[in-house]
C-alpha cells in the first residue's frame, strides 16, 4: 500500500471493521462536507460536528487545515495539521513536509518531517500531495537551498539511482542547478540533458544557456536561450497554481541573459 | 460530487454568502477580511460585492506585472534589513485586490520559528506593511468573463531582522 496518497475520503467501514464505532460515525457525518467548499463556514462545521463525535478523527483535522493553509495563515494551520499528525502520522506526516516545504518554504522543518518519516516508515515514503517530487527530492531540495549542496546532490542522485523509482518532473532540473551552483558545469549540463529529454521547462533551457554563455559557446548559447524564451511564450515552465517553485526563473532574467 | 468541491480552488466560486442567523466561529468564508473603518480606506471600492475570491481561485496564480521578481525587486530596493537578534520568523500581509487592481483591507499575522505567534518589532512590520501598500503592478483578475476581487497575501521570511525571501 502507499500511504502516501491521502486526501482521499476515507473508506469509513474501515473504522466500522476495527471497532472504532465513533470514528466510523464521524466518518459518514463528513459527507455532508461534501456540498461546500473548503473555505466555506459550513465545511469547517460539519468537520467540528465530527470531531465532537470523534475527537481523535485526524483526518477531520487535515481537512479543516487545508484553507488556512492556502490562504497563507500558518498558525492556525499548524495548530491543526500537528494535531492530525499526532493522531495519523501515517497519513499526514508526509503531508505536513510538504507543505511546510511548499507554502512556507520552512526547509529545516520539512526536512525534519522526512527524516522522521524514513524513520518510523517500512514503505517507500512516497511524494508530494501535487505529485511533482518525491519526497526524497523535496529533502533534496532544501539541503540545496540550505547550502548543503554535496548533500543534497547525493540525496538526489541515490533516488535517481533506485531501479524502482522513474525521475518526476522537474527532479533532472533541480538537480542540474544544484550542480550549476558548485559550479560543477559537466554535471549540470548533463542533468540538463536529461530533464530535456523527459521534460523541457524553460527554466531548463536558460541553465543551459547561461552554462554555454560562460564556456564561451556563443551559438549554444543562443539557440538555448531562444528555446528557454519559446518554452516560456508556450507556458512549458515551472507551475503551479498556489505558490512558486524552488528555482524558478522569470521572463524578464532570460531576456536578460 | 465530492471530488468536484475537492478541486473547486481551480474553479470559478458559485457559492456566495448567506445570511446566517446563528453565531459561529468562523467567518462566511476562511480568511475572509471584514471592512474596518479605522483601519481601511472608505473609498475603495469592490466590484463584485458578494464574494471574494482567493488569488488561485482562478488557477492563474500569483499575477504582477513583471511577475514576482518585480514585487522582489521592490522590497530588495525598499526594505532596509537591519540586524536585530532573534526577529526570526515570518510575517503574512493579507490584503484585497479589486477587479481594477487597485488594494487595501491589509492585515498582519506573524510567527516565530516554531509556528508560534510573534508581534515582530515594529521597524520591521511598518517597512512590510508600507512597501506592500506601495505596489501597483498587481493585474485584476476575471472568472468565466466576469471581474472579480481576490485575496493575495505576501509572506516575508525574516532572519534577525533581514529579508530573506518573499512567498508565495
Amino acid at each position: 500500500m502507499f500511504p502516501f496518497l491521502a486526501f482521499a475520503q476515507p473508506n469509513c467501514n474501515a473504522y466500522l471493521y476495527k471497532g472504532d464505532t465513533l470514528q466510523y460515525k464521524a466518518c459518514n457525518l463528513i459527507e455532508k462536507a461534501d456540498q461546500y467548499y473548503q473555505f466555506q463556514r459550513e465545511f469547517q462545521e460539519v468537520f467540528d460536528e465530527a470531531i465532537k463525535i470523534a475527537p481523535n478523527f485526524a483526518y477531520a483535522y487535515r481537512e479543516k487545515s487545508t484553507a488556512y493553509l492556502k490562504s497563507g495563515d500558518f498558525l492556525t494551520w499548524k495548530k491543526l495539521i500537528d494535531k492530525a499528525v499526532d493522531l495519523d502520522y501515517v497519513q499526514n506526516l508526509p503531508y505536513r513536509a510538504w507543505c511546510r516545504y511548499q507554502f512556507f518554504k520552512d526547509y529545516k522543518g520539512a526536512i525534519n518531517d522526512i527524516e522522521k518519516l524514513d524513520s518510523l516508515a517500512n514503505y517507500d515514503i512516497g511524494y508530494s500531495i501535487n505529485g511533482d517530487y518525491h519526497l526524497n527530492i523535496v529533502k533534496g531540495i532544501c539541503y540545496s537551498v540550505l547550502n548543503q549542496k554535496q548533500k543534497a546532490i547525493k540525496i538526489f542522485e541515490t533516488q535517481l539511482n533506485l531501479k524502482e523509482y522513474s525521475a518526476g518532473l522537474y527532479d533532472y532540473y533541480q538537480l542540474g542547478v544544484t550542480y550549476f551552483e558548485i559550479k560543477d558545469y559537466k554535471n549540470a549540463l548533463k542533468s540538463f540533458e536529461k530533464q530535456t529529454q523527459r521534460n523541457d521547462i524553460a527554466e531548463n533551457a536558460y541553465y543551459k544557456s547561461k552554462i554555454y554563455k560562460l564556456l564561451k559557446k556563443d551559438a549554444d548559447y543562443k539557440k538555448n536561450k531562444e528555446i528557454a524564451l519559446k518554452l516560456y511564450g508556450e507556458n512549458k515552465k515551472l507551475y503551479d497554481p498556489y505558490t512558486y517553485h524552488t528555482n524558478t526563473v522569470y521572463y524578464s532574467t532570460i531576456v536578460s541573459e | 460530487m465530492f471530488r468536484f468541491f475537492k478541486y473547486l480552488f481551480l474553479f470559478p466560486l458559485f457559492v456566495f454568502c448567506q445570511e446566517k442567523a446563528t453565531t459561529s466561529l468562523y467567518p462566511d468564508f476562511v480568511g475572509d477580511i471584514e471592512f474596518n473603518k479605522e483601519l481601511d480606506d472608505q473609498n475603495f471600492e469592490l466590484c463584485f460585492d458578494k464574494h471574494i475570491y482567493q488569488y488561485f481561485n482562478d488557477s492563474t496564480g500569483f499575477q504582477y506585472e513583471g511577475e514576482k521578481l518585480a514585487v522582489e525587486n521592490e522590497f530588495s530596493k525598499e526594505y532596509k534589513s537591519n540586524y536585530i537578534a532573534n526577529e526570526t520568523g515570518l510575517v503574512r500581509v493579507n490584503f484585497v485586490i479589486n477587479c481594477k487592481g487597485q488594494t487595501d483591507r491589509f492585515r498582519l499575522i506573524g510567527m516565530d520559528e516554531n509556528y508560534n505567534e510573534k508581534e515582530f518589532d515594529k521597524s520591521i512590520t511598518e517597512q512590510l506593511l508600507r512597501i506592500t501598500k506601495s505596489l501597483k503592478g498587481w493585474k485584476g483578475k476575471k472568472l468565466k468573463d466576469n471581474k472579480i476581487d481576490y485575496y493575495q497575501y505576501l509572506i516575508f521570511k525574516i532572519e534577525n531582522g533581514q529579508l530573506k525571501e518573499i512567498l508565495p
